[in-house]
């Protein structure tokens, strides 16, 4: 009996696309674009919130490199784990992480409703104005690594902790 | 409702601008970027980028029967050519992303239809589009602010 630690794993699939190669421009102003949306807002929240977006975007490469990021950065395995629920593992994050990953929720799905008052609202008091609208920023430039990366297909598995930072 | 802020910080702004300015003029059709921009804006219910956008697809002479029928473009047969038709499919995979990947078939319609560095450039527009609707649309921020 072959167990499944015996099977080989499936081949690793290529990029469909080089989109960085083929639009610079684009890359360039996408970098700067992180850059200035990082800026005042807690790099652990800033983490969080990328792994958040990343997996409701399904964006596999975007995965890989921030759970790495994050703890190359010292965040806890946990925290990580938990954070596909954490609705029902308040417990592991501070209200302001809470109020955060809610709004990164919402600003993701918005093909399927707004972004609701109340979850607004709870961001709002967790974080002075500017720096909400930071995160907002930040939720949206997730996004767009997402989309770039789920469209090209860009490969999982290679990124080495702090590569692109 | 709640009011929401209307702060967006300046060289967020100006690199949000670049990203749209750089896809665009990279995929070297404008009126096609504004239907993949109108179709993007309307899956992600922007009332200002919508508002801002139509205005924008009439001054270049984009045809009021194909914005009518943009939003059911699959049903419109004869409105929309099949390069126009494949651009507004991988506008719709790639916009919800939540729902599942990029099909293959989406992806490979597309790349029928547009060399690799028009493509590269029509996924930077439509993750550029999805920039501004999700800046917009959290900020809640009205249409009609946009001069005609």
């Amino acid at each position: 009996m072959t167990t499944a630690h015996e099977a080989p794993y499936a081949p690793e699939h290529s990029p469909r696309l080089d989109w960085a190669k083929h639009a610079p421009e684009v890359y360039k102003a996408m970098v700067r674009l992180d850059a200035a949306a990082r800026r005042g807002l807690d790099p652990t929240l800033l983490e969080l919130v990328k792994i958040r977006a990343s997996q409701l975007n399904h964006c596999a490469f975007c995965l890989d490199m921030h759970t790495k990021d994050a703890l190359a950065a010292g965040e806890s395995v946990e925290r990580i784990i938990q954070l596909g629920a954490w609705e029902e593992s308040r417990h592991f994050y501070t209200e302001k992480e809470l109020a955060a990953i809610e709004l990164t929720e919402a600003v993701t799905v918005i093909t399927d409703s707004f972004v609701p008052d109340e979850v607004y609202e709870r961001a709002a008091e967790q974080f002075e104005e500017a720096e909400l609208a930071q995160l907002i920023a930040a939720i949206t430039v997730i996004n767009a690594w997402n989309r770039f990366g789920v469209s090209t297909r860009m490969v999982p598995g290679h990124y080495k902790a702090g590569q692109h930072k | 409702m709640t009011v929401r802020t209307r702060l967006l910080d300046r060289e967020v702004g100006r690199a949000l601008s670049s990203v749209s300015a750089a896809a665009k003029r990279g995929l070297g059709d404008p009126a096609l970027a504004e239907l993949v921009v109108i179709r993007a804006s309307q899956l992600n219910h922007c009332a200002f980028c919508l508002d801002m956008h139509l205005a924008a697809a009439r001054e270049l002479g984009v045809s009021e029967g194909q914005l009518d029928m943009v939003a059911a473009w699959e049903e419109a047969e004869g409105v929309f050519d099949e390069r126009e038709r494949a651009a507004l499919a991988l506008t719709e995979a790639v916009t919800v992303l939540t729902e599942g990947f990029v099909p293959d078939q989406v992806y490979a319609r597309a790349a029928a239809h547009f060399d690799e560095g028009q493509l590269a450039h029509l996924i930077g527009l439509i993750t550029a589009i999805n920039n501004w609707n999700r800046v917009m649309v959290s900020r809640r921020i009205e249409p009609g602010g946009y001069p005609s």
